[in-house]
């Protein structure tokens, strides 16, 4: 497998103080669209920037397509099309200026440069928007500039952070289809903490936490990991049925029921072949109880609470997170989900 | 060409500067008044004197400072990373062409005024006795003058780029430069201080050509070297504690008032371009070890 991106034991400490990326051992198929998960302060934008070379890492290294990122190295920022959240421009330029300005920084030749600038601000919907300075612009019309700019120099890597951050859902829209129309091409990480995005357009997923990956692989693998055979029944009755019924439900074989806030059955079921039988007999119980069944969900489309169960898992590990073993030992030991 | 690109850039915005625009308006209106005021009474050297006093002494250093700050500190640093350091730049490309822009635009508002104003002086008849200033002493003292200017931008953009807060930069630069006469002065540098090369003016204006192309150069170079050699030794004396005699005595005749003899416009290239070359190079390694 081809590796769009390689980090090892990548690390940054900002000050000796604070942690931001924490031992991180990052793997990106070429290809892929690959989410980079994570609450706000996980180290996500951290890693982007030290990939960009745009901060130096405290230790570990970096590659992108094999060649080491870092300040200077501008064969690897020639291969990556980089969008920041909420991207700063220069006030002053107009669209096609700040474009042509980006163009020629990548060494582009004029009569490629300029058809290329023209198509993509219609492609981002900006033609109307060209006699404007950008500091008029809104929070969306940025964005669509900041994606126009960082398909400028047809990069096959393309590292958007937050990349519908402040958008309206029309302007979401586009740009989630944007990349699902990019992606064949390229290999796209999205960094971002809205979990929908992942669902529509992510093939792999990578969720971090406190500066540390705490999983990474198909975004398939992820919810069969957590979610398992979860089934959800959301219910409406009085107390004492939904209590009857749990009591009730809990005497199934294969099953394991936990009620949840307010009226939801969590139903795991530990033998995957008899998923319909148990649930039938369940579903028999719940006839004869008094309650009414609202829905059925199943956890195999619940990246939301795949994700949620993922960091209350790391939260849970304490101190079996610490990984003593060297960096040597590491490299033989960690296996990638993926493989 | 990306560095062509960002000169071009970071010109075209400092052009388009207010700060620029007015120190540009300020310097016409206040050299046309200081010319008007001279023009029938003032021999051609003190009068260009009088019109370098603003460069020299007060207040344009500060503007020129000022200009040297912005580049890559406070919220310009955030749409320099997102727009320009995460291209295939590197950053010694950016960083030296966006010096390079703003020696450019500050020589540019220092020679549109003051190169026509020098010609006018010199070749105008103004009614007033002849003075014998040269055509190298005119050349040799915008050079110096433009070279003290481009030393003063790469002071402020060391300071910006150590210490990231404009405000904080643009003060710590004013009460640093402002008692450099005195500084200077106590390490028995005032060769070196604007003052002394205010005052310096008119013998350099009136220094020939000849008199730098005497058979005799390489013994002048000899005491040039001799006499940086006597500063530094001075210099480190004063550092460490321990008085220095007779200093000053060593110097000629320098440092007697209004005489001007021992000037050398090496030692003044020398004095003013070295550290601003180290300042360059000085800011170019602090930014590549800086996380943006």
């Amino acid at each position: 497998m081809n590796l769009a991106i390689r980090t090892e034991h990548l690390t940054k400490v900002y000050g000796g103080r604070v942690i931001a990326v924490n031992d991180l051992n990052l793997t990106v198929p070429e290809g892929a669209i690959y989410g980079l998960l994570g609450p706000n302060g996980a180290g996500k934008t951290t890693t982007i920037r030290l990939l960009l070379g745009l901060q130096r890492p405290t230790a570990g290294t970096a590659e992108v397509y094999g060649q080491p990122a870092g300040v200077n190295a501008t064969n690897v920022r020639r291969a990556i099309g980089f969008l920041p959240t909420n991207p700063s421009f220069p006030g002053h330029l107009r669209p096609i200026e700040y474009l042509d300005l980006l163009g020629k920084l990548c060494r582009l030749p004029r009569e490629v440069r300029q058809p290329r600038l023209t198509s993509l601000l219609r492609a981002v919907g900006l033609t109307g928007a060209t006699e404007q300075r950008i500091q008029t612009f809104s929070t969306g019309m940025c964005t669509r500039l900041g994606i126009a700019a960082s398909l400028l120099a047809d990069p096959p890597l393309l590292l958007w952070d937050e990349p519908t951050a402040g958008l309206d859902p029309a302007a979401r829209r586009f740009t989630l289809n944007l990349i699902r129309e990019l992606a064949p091409a390229r290999t796209v990480v999205v960094a971002t903490h809205i979990l929908g995005d992942i669902d529509q357009i992510c093939d792999h997923v990578g969720v971090m936490l406190e500066g540390r990956m705490i999983f990474s692989g198909t975004i398939q693998q992820m919810r069969r990991q957590l979610s398992g055979d979860e089934i959800s029944l959301e219910l409406e009755g009085p107390d004492d049925a939904v209590a009857r019924l749990v009591e009730a439900a809990g005497g199934l074989s294969d099953m394991a029921v936990e009620l949840r806030p307010p009226r939801t059955l969590a139903v795991r079921i530990a033998e995957p072949g008899r998923r319909a039988a148990a649930l039938s007999e369940l579903l028999c119980h719940v006839d004869g109880s008094g309650c009414s069944l609202h829905a059925i969900r199943s956890g195999r489309n619940e990246t939301e609470h795949a994700y949620l169960q993922l960091l209350q898992e790391d939260q849970a590990h304490g101190f079996n997170r610490f990984d003593i073993r060297l960096p040597n030992a590491m490299d033989a030991g960690r296996s990638d989900p993926q493989a | 060409m990306p560095a062509g690109a960002i000169l071009k850039h970071e010109l075209g915005g400092l052009l388009a500067s207010w700060l620029v625009r007015l120190w540009f308006v300020a310097t016409v209106v206040l050299t046309l008044l200081i010319l008007a005021a001279n023009w029938g009474t003032t021999q051609t050297a003190p009068m260009l004197q009088a019109l370098l006093f603003p460069y020299l002494v007060f207040p344009w250093f500060l503007i020129v400072m000022l200009l040297g700050i912005s580049p890559v500190t406070g919220s310009r640093l955030d749409s320099l990373a997102d727009g320009i350091l995460s291209r295939p730049v590197t950053r010694y490309e950016y960083l030296l062409a966006a010096w390079a822009a703003r020696v450019a635009a500050v020589l540019a508002v220092y020679l549109v005024v003051m190169a026509p104003v020098a010609l006018l002086s010199v070749f105008a008849r103004r009614g007033v006795a002849d003075d014998p200033v040269t055509a190298y002493g005119v050349i040799a003292t915008l050079a110096v003058v433009g070279l003290i200017q481009t030393f003063l931008v790469t002071l402020g953009f060391l300071v910006g780029t150590l210490l990231r807060r404009p405000m904080l930069a643009a003060v710590v630069l004013v009460f640093t430069w402002l008692p450099v006469n005195l500084v200077l002065g106590t390490f028995s540098l005032e060769q070196f201080s604007p003052l002394t090369m205010y005052q310096a003016v008119p013998t350099l204006l009136r220094t020939p050509w000849t008199a730098v192309e005497e058979p005799d150069a390489p013994a002048s170079n000899r005491e040039d070297a001799e006499a940086l050699a006597a500063q530094a030794e001075q210099f480190m004396r004063l550092l460490s504690g321990h008085s220095a005699p007779h200093a000053r005595q060593q110097q000629g005749g320098f440092f007697e008032p209004r005489v001007f003899e021992g000037l050398s416009v090496t030692r003044l290239l020398a004095g003013y371009g070295l550290p601003a070359l180290g300042a360059l190079l000085l800011s170019l390694w602090v930014f590549n070890r800086r996380d943006l």
